[in-house]
């Protein structure tokens, strides 16, 4: 079912409902996220999208997008490496990067990139199989 | 690899894994014995040293292990 090599693609926007239900869920109205003259004036195109959004799309890609509904996140890493703006298309690619039997766990490594190519975060997830 | 020289290597990736410098691995270590070995940090130090070591377990090995001292021998049985 799981192989090492094996690539994951799917693609994400962050819609403005998207967007509205993760401010309501964090309450995280910073005013980067939430202020675009602020968000300008700090050098942003515009408002900047809260990153922990990219978490959220991992937790649908394990739980919704893999063969097997058998699997629990043990740890993840995440690295932001560029700004997200609002209706952004992603493109989400994941590797299997170790597969270990023995403990029912496998890991990948992931990136989410911009429709200009340029990766705007990136990093690591080990999950385990269910029995 | 002598024994020894396994379990010092262990130890390391035991301090690195559980994020506890203070840990002090020794054969008749057992999971009981460090606060942070649970379950989950047990997959994480598998994992860890099968890469560290660039060898495989399966999961009958890992099951038969009681303490550290068995762990190493599984180890030094892959040639290591």
């Amino acid at each position: 079912m799981f192989n090492i090599g094996d690539v994951y693609e799917q693609s994400f926007t962050i819609t403005s409902e998207t967007y509205g239900h993760f401010i309501q869920l964090s309450k995280d109205r910073n005013p980067l996220h939430t202020n675009s003259e602020f968000a300008i004036e700090k050098g942003f195109k515009g408002i900047v999208m809260h990153g922990n959004i990219l978490n959220a799309f991992l937790s649908y890609f394990i739980g919704e997008c893999l063969p097997t509904k058998n699997v629990i996140i043990h740890s993840q890493e995440i690295q932001f490496k560029n700004p997200v703006y609002l209706n952004d298309e992603l493109n989400f690619k994941a590797e299997i990067d170790g597969y270990y039997e023995s403990v029912k766990s496998i890991e990948f490594k992931y990136s989410f990139r911009n429709s200009d190519s340029k990766i705007v975060a990136k990093g690591k997830i080990q999950i385990g199989l269910l029995q | 690899m002598e024994r020894f020289e396994i379990t010092q290597k262990i130890n390391t990736i035991f301090v690195d894994v559980l994020d506890n410098e203070d840990i002090v691995i020794t054969e008749n270590t057992i999971a009981n014995d460090v606060e942070e070995w649970d379950s989950l940090t047990h997959i994480q130090l598998v994992v860890a040293i099968e890469k560290y070591f660039k060898i495989r377990f399966t999961s009958k090995e890992i099951q038969s292990w009681n303490d550290v001292s068995e762990m190493i021998t599984c180890i030094q049985e892959k040639g290591i």
